[in-house]
């Protein structure tokens, strides 16, 4: 299974580049890959941090200044303190240039200023945004030949299209099909069509990846495993055997080095300081149950020759050509029956030739509208799931299974409630007739029992 | 059912449908419809193939029946029998929370071929004594993409029934082993002179005494008539009364005063059996759960764990049921052996115990010391170490007068904590086999 594992990752690595590279290329003619983009937004964020603190700390210190002073300080004080805050600063405030003699400057240039400086952010902003898109789809793109986890399959094919989402919003030239061919050769060699199904193609491929991984991986881990845990095992009752015998034992790093911590029941003895030191020997528990279990363990493998097979399901593993073929199939069948049924949904003529529209709408604008899509979209959509569940209550499902008890065992287990039910009853009826009893001897103040007598005493003193 | 996998699947198109309808971008529309058709596309065929009741599951295990502290395999038959294959079948079998995964691990993902099946194995330690099950097994059908799915939960419980630990007698036998003195070291008999065939002595004849028993040689040697002793080693029959009222489940997990408990009575009943002494057990808290009376049958030792592994810490103690119960199916004289915590009342106590001295039994009550159970002193802080102190000195005041009144009958109270529990049983036990309390 590794070996398609590893084609179908080179497929996803293909399918995502030729996916970026279409995005790259088709937003190229707005001139928004500025590779200095991300410096110059941080830059900009920074200039403008710089001087909302600049214009706040200067009108507090004149505040301060005339509080204390009872007088708006002079222009010299003002400008050595602007000239001193200026010297210090290490990022100019946007659109301050030399320091300023008062306040009045100071708001006046901070007014001007501080619009001019949004605006450059927000152009910025955009530039940015399409980087760190880029930056994080390439991110989750290598993530998710690692991980295999579909979060950043997903996570990768999002940014990849923000970014043409963006780039739609600031109302730059995008890729789109309008007008929708009506030409079914025409819309399948279109360049949009193709990023279009080329983006499809990705998800497809990383999730049979996915599939392929999980379907393999966890055989091939559990043999590994079971061999690390054996291995972890003979080892500990080895050394087990060194310090009985007295021997040195010199190091407890075995269970690093042969993959013993992943053992969780060998770790725990490791973590408890149990295996591999002579007060080990102490804990007799810990020790008989890591050599009980070696036992165990051989004797299983001695006795069962299946036994080994079985813990490792080394049976289980699907064969590589199947699913193979299969991955070719499932795909192939995917990308026909999706590029047919969106061609039939977005082509205006499939629509009029369907459907009898009224003349109104059958010459309006609205049927080259995208929002026409529902009307075919949303029922077949909705006919997918309606099949699959008609198809579900017509075929036998139950969804728990409970295990029914023999005549014997319910006879059993009602005796056994009766019994005890009987029990309590009699109980019940004893510590009533013993309260009673207790009850009419306390009436009776001469005929005090002894024993009674022996308690009180003892509790009086 | 959808996964979340499909839900990112749906976000993103309806993502890019909103988007395209925004910006009347026909691109975003295409791609949106290619992935909510995508999404949906293979869903009927998917549901036609994954038939679930078409696996059937089948759980074995070796021993239904095993010591706290064994291990297990447990084996899993995964069988396809409908004429499809499945893509992609998650199984999970489940196991008791406390017990521990030794080898091996309980689940398998895999895709399964028509008629075919998988096994798979793996190896748990059973821990702690009880009723327990394995299972359910759930089975997860998923197809390729991993889109949809469906769950089924199959073959509802194996049940285990895990005797309390064995440890206490292995560690035994190991340190009798190791000091090559047999099973029996440090034990004393019951011995009766008289009779019997074993030779103890001589001593002066006494008028009445048998002349068959006269050793004349010896006579003739000394010049007095002298009669030649025998002994013979008689049994005793003790009777374990574990209380298992709600207050006895204190302390920490494993290590509760009902363990401890349950860890001498099995003790007890093995050193009785070894050296065939009568040992009954009664497991009773407000009624009794259980009693096998005293006994040397083969399966005796198993009744008696059945009944210990069964015992759960609730109720209170009605010590008075629990011994009319007993002294009603036991005729001969038996040493009681009381494990019990003494934290009812104390006057139903005596009076139980009135009744056990006065149908001619012997008793005694080895007491676990509830806070010696719990956490220890030095874990507290300074307020509660000075509550948790004056508690303790409360209830020991309170069991000073318990054992103060119980020794009137002639029965003493061991208060015992967690590593003085098993010594004293044994202790006990060598005692009465000194002093023959309670032969038959």
């Amino acid at each position: 299974m590794r070996v398609v594992t590893w084609i179908l990752r080179i497929a996803s690595m293909a399918t995502f580049a030729g996916m970026a590279y279409f995005v790259y290329s088709l937003l190229d003619s707005n001139d928004i890959w500025h590779w200095a983009a991300p410096y110059d937004f941080v830059v900009t964020v920074f200039r403008l941090l710089s001087l909302l603190l600049f214009f706040m700390t200067s009108t507090m210190i004149n505040g301060l200044a005339a509080a204390f002073s009872g007088s708006v300080p002079n222009d010299v004080i003002v400008g050595l303190y602007n000239t001193l805050v200026l010297r210090s600063w290490y990022m100019q405030p946007y659109g301050v240039s030399d320091p300023m003699t008062n306040l009045a400057d100071v708001w006046s240039s901070f007014q001007s200023n501080l619009a001019s400086v949004l605006t450059a952010l927000w152009d910025n902003t955009f530039l940015f945004l399409y980087f760190l898109f880029a930056g994080i789809g390439i991110a989750l793109f290598l993530q998710s030949l690692v991980r295999m986890d579909h979060k950043f399959v997903g996570g990768a094919f999002l940014s990849i299209q923000s970014i043409l989402i963006l780039a739609a919003y600031k109302l730059l030239v995008v890729p789109n099909l309008d007008p929708f061919p009506s030409d079914f050769l025409v819309f399948l060699s279109n360049n949009v069509q193709i990023l279009a199904l080329i983006s499809f193609a990705y998800l497809e491929v990383s999730y049979q990846m996915i599939y392929s991984y999980s379907v393999g991986k966890p055989i091939e881990d559990r043999e590994e495993t079971l061999k690390k845990q054996l291995l972890a095992l003979r080892q500990a009752t080895r050394k087990q055997d060194a310090i009985e015998r007295g021997e040195k034992v010199s190091t407890t790093g075995m269970s690093r080095t042969s993959g013993a911590t992943a053992f969780s029941f060998l770790r725990e003895a490791i973590e408890r300081k149990i295996v591999g030191t002579q007060d080990a020997l102490e804990n007799l528990d810990a020790i008989s149950d890591v050599r009980r279990l070696q036992i165990f363990v051989d004797e299983l493998l001695q006795t069962d020759s299946k036994a080994k097979d079985e813990l490792t399901a080394k049976a289980a593993s699907p064969s590589s050509v199947y699913v193979i073929g299969s991955t070719i199939t499932g795909s192939a069948i995917r990308f026909l029956s999706v590029i047919a049924i969106a061609f039939i949904f977005l082509n205006p003529n499939v629509l009029i030739l369907l459907l009898s529209l009224p003349p109104g709408i059958r010459y309006s604008i609205e049927l080259l509208q995208p929002e026409i899509i529902l009307l075919l979209l949303v029922p077949i959509l909705l006919a997918f799931p309606f099949a699959s569940m008609v198809i579900t209550w017509f075929s036998r499902r139950e969804i728990v299974e409970t295990e029914k008890l023999t005549k014997e065992e319910k006879e059993a287990e009602r005796q056994r409630k009766r019994e005890f039910a009987r029990r309590r009853k009699e109980a019940a009826k004893a510590r009533k007739a013993r309260a009673k009893a207790r009850k009419r001897r306390k009436g009776l103040e001469t005929e005090v029992d002894e024993w009674d007598k022996a308690l009180e005493e003892t509790y009086r003193r | 059912m959808i996964t979340q996998r499909g839900f990112v699947v749906t976000f993103a198109g309806v993502l890019l449908l909103t988007s395209g309808f925004s910006f009347v971008n026909f691109y975003f529309i295409l791609l949106g419809v290619y992935l909510l058709i995508g999404l949906v596309v293979t869903l009927p065929l998917f549901a036609l193939t994954a038939n679930i009741a078409g696996i059937e599951v089948d759980r074995q295990i070796d021993k239904v029946k095993v010591f706290s502290g064994d291990f297990l395999r447990i084996r899993v038959t995964i069988r396809n029998i409908s004429r499809r294959h499945f893509d992609f079948i998650e199984v999970h079998d489940q196991y008791p929370e406390t017990w521990i995964l030794a080898i091996g691990e309980n689940f398998i993902a895999s895709r399964i071929e028509p008629g075919s099946s998988i096994i798979f194995s793996y190896i748990l330690q059973a821990r702690m004594r009880g009723r327990y099950f394995i299972g359910p097994t759930e089975v997860i059908m998923r197809d390729r993409l991993g889109f949809h799915y469906y769950k089924r939960t199959l073959k509802a419980h194996t049940e285990v029934l895990v005797y309390p630990t064995w440890k206490d007698v292995r560690r035994m036998e190991a340190l009798g082993k190791q000091r090559q003195l047999g099973l029996m070291f440090g034990a004393h008999r019951t011995k009766t002179v008289g009779m019997g065939s074993d030779f103890v002595g001589f001593r002066e004849y006494v008028p009445g005494d048998e002349f068959r028993l006269i050793d004349w040689k010896t006579s003739a040697k000394r010049g007095d008539m002298v009669i030649k002793q025998f002994e013979m080693e008689k049994n005793i029959q003790v009777i374990c009364m574990v209380d298992t009222s709600g207050s006895m489940g204190n302390g920490y997990p494993e290590n509760t005063k009902l363990e401890y408990a349950i860890r001498a009575a099995v003790l007890l009943t093995h050193i009785g059996l070894e050296r065939k002494d009568l040992i009954g057990t009664c497991v009773f808290s407000d009624i009794v759960h259980s009693y096998v009376p005293p006994g040397t049958r083969p399966n005796h030792m198993y009744d008696v764990l059945e009944a210990l592994a069964g015992a759960e810490p609730r109720g209170w103690s009605d010590y008075e049921t629990a011994i009319s119960y007993v002294v009603q199916q036991t005729k001969k004289r038996s040493f009681f052996i009381w494990l019990t915590d003494l934290e009812e009342s104390p006057a139903p106590l005596l009076n139980a115990m009135k009744a056990l001295v006065a149908n001619g039994h012997k008793a005694m009550v080895i007491s676990p010391f509830g806070p010696w159970f719990e956490a220890p002193v030095g874990q507290f802080g300074p307020v509660e170490k000075v509550l948790s102190e004056a508690v303790s000195e409360e209830l020991w005041e309170r069991r000073n007068k318990i054992a103060q009144a119980l020794a009137r009958f002639s029965i003493p109270v061991v208060n015992v904590g967690p590593e003085d529990f098993l010594p004293t049983i044994i202790k006990t036990y060598e005692q009465a086999k000194q002093k023959g309390v309670a032969m038959f």
